[in-house]
């Protein structure tokens, strides 16, 4: 098998993108990875693109070759994967086995979505919510957040935990979310209860009062709140991938796609024997665990999928980091923090970075290229050299895991 | 109209295993025979969430409850609880086939539900 290095990245601010159509931030993230990796003048063999919902949400198909004709990188193969919220991890693992194979030498991976636009109130929820089960879940009324609430309920119960951790979850993700300029929300939740403040909008003695007052922070599917769940957001992000013996002729520091995994689980959700396990997440770091022949102790930094918060607490037991029942405790001790024992999220996750469907699994690649290459600025993880991503398609039942080294 | 829909699950012929009726093979043995049993006697609830921004096509009812439940015989099942005050997890619930909601087309859907024994 080949060497899989990462020689450039691209990266559009998330948020509300009201200038910017999906083509505009899929053609932005990659021009900037092609200029980061010197490759303006290269041939590109392939182009995958990760993309969750551009006909229902842009009334567009074929996306991945008008891309290709828009980018001048015609006749590059041009690929459209779409796997739910884990779209963008199932492009670069597409993008992956491209060059491990041999049959590719030079890649370009974009992810993106545009969502932003859309006003109709429930229409996203809506759309979304059509990953789960017709039968057993979506006809009474089940969307994502509603299974995140049922997880949740289940898991502060089992594991005696308290509401209160996951909010630290979302805390610590909104103080890193500030630190990085891409994020679609760069403030802390401390401040938005400051201007809450001076507002007139309340007052409060601490941030947890702020954060269980039905006005300043709405229950959406109890028990969790708005800030307990990711944003709707546009954006896009891209990377290069080469052959690793000629990368750094294009890059003095490449980073190396060591191991990769994926794996599914039931569509429906009440049917895993411990709804709290996160089996596909286990089946899948192990894979990239033993490709890349290292453990979770190996790890210096995580990019989680909290797409709710009780995600990255499930999550980070499941791929290695703590014991089961103990990610929400872990995050409230402050474990998971930018200088703590394994920090997670540094970019602000989902939470603060946003959540451009398509988007993401490949964001969160980026953000690991920026660590590994100490290049992530005040949000830098101190002699980051490994890192994992876990990209999470419908919920929990189809989960990317990739890990990264620096070469 | 029927006025009723059996809660069912299908149990596997060869190991047992009961599963959602909507896989055509055993998820644990592969096999493709099955007894299909319906669920018996009450419910226990496992888990349960309110939600308060549902769905386009729930918007009317503004928020509803929606749990996991299990009955004595194994079998499990997500539906909407009524009422939706004063839930705890581990409470015994009964399903009643009910109207849960118009569609997007104006029709009544129907379906079971969880409701407090009285
Ligand atoms: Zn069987």
């Amino acid at each position: 098998m080949n060497k899989v290095a990462i020689i450039g990245v691209g990266h559009t601010k998330f948020g509300k993108l009201e200038e910017k159509n999906l083509m505009d931030l899929l053609c932005d993230a990659s021009l900037e990875a092609l200029n980061d990796s010197n490759t303006n003048d290269e041939n590109f063999d392939s182009v995958y693109l990760g993309a969750m919902c551009p006909g229902e949400f842009n009334h567009l198909s074929g996306i991945a070759s008008a891309l290709v004709d828009r980018l001048g990188l015609i006749p590059a193969a041009a690929d459209h994967l779409k796997n739910g919220p884990a779209s963008g991890g199932s492009a670069v693992k597409a993008g992956f086995h491209a060059i491990a194979s041999g049959m590719n030498s030079m890649v370009l991976v974009v992810g993106g979505e545009k969502m932003t636009h859309i006003s109709t109130p429930g229409y996203i929820t809506s759309a979304v919510a059509t990953l789960t089960h017709h039968q057993a879940e979506r006809r009474h009324g089940t969307s994502l957040p509603s299974l995140a609430g049922l997880l949740s309920r289940i898991y502060l119960e089992k594991y005696n935990a308290k509401l209160e951790w996951l909010s630290d979850i979302a805390i610590k993700n909104h103080r890193n979310g500030a630190l990085n300029p891409i994020a679609h929300f760069q403030k802390k939740i401390e401040d938005f209860m400051e201007s809450a403040v001076k507002k007139g909008k309340g007052n409060w003695n601490t941030i947890y009062e702020f954060l269980s007052d039905d006005n300043s922070n709405p229950i959406i599917a109890d028990p969790l709140r708005l800030f307990h769940i990711c944003p709707i957001s546009d954006g896009a992000a891209a990377i290069i991938l080469c052959n690793g013996e000629i990368a750094k002729k294009f890059c003095d520091n490449p980073v190396l796609i060591t191991g990769i995994g994926q794996a599914t689980d039931t569509h429906i959700t009440y049917e895993r024997e411990d709804i709290t396990v996160l089996n596909a997440l286990r089946v899948s770091s192990d894979q990239a665990y033993r490709m890349a022949k290292k453990t979770p102790k190996d790890i210096d930094v995580a990019e989680l999928h909290d797409a709710f918060e009780i995600l990255e607490a499930v999550e980070s037991e499941d791929i290695g980091f703590f014991k089961k029942g103990e990610g929400a405790r872990a995050a409230h001790e402050g474990r998971t923090e930018i200088d703590g024992e394994i920090p997670i999220n540094p970019s602000g996750g989902l939470k603060a970075r946003g959540h451009p469907l398509g988007a993401t699994g490949v964001a969160q690649v980026v953000e690991l290229v920026w660590q590994l290459r100490g290049e992530a600025g005040k949000r830098q993880v101190s002699d980051a050299q490994t890192g994992i991503t876990c990209n999470f398609g419908g919920f929990g039942n189809n989960i990317i895991s990739i890990l990264v080294e620096r070469m | 109209m029927s006025n009723k829909e059996n809660l069912v699950s299908n149990k596997c012929k060869k190991c047992g295993y009961l599963q959602d009726i909507s896989h055509l093979r055993c998820l644990k043995c592969k096999n493709n025979t099955f007894d299909t049993i319906e669920a018996n006697g009450t419910c226990v609830l496992l888990t349960y969430t309110i939600l308060k921004a549902p769905p386009l096509e729930f918007r009317d009812k503004g928020s509803y409850a929606l749990g996991v439940v299990q009955f004595e015989n194994g079998i499990r099942a997500l539906g909407q609880i009524f009422p939706k005050e004063n839930l705890r997890i581990g409470m015994k619930l009964k399903p009643v086939y009910e109207k849960i909601c118009n569609n997007l087309d104006g029709n009544e859907v129907y379906s079971y539900v969880f409701k407090l024994i009285e």
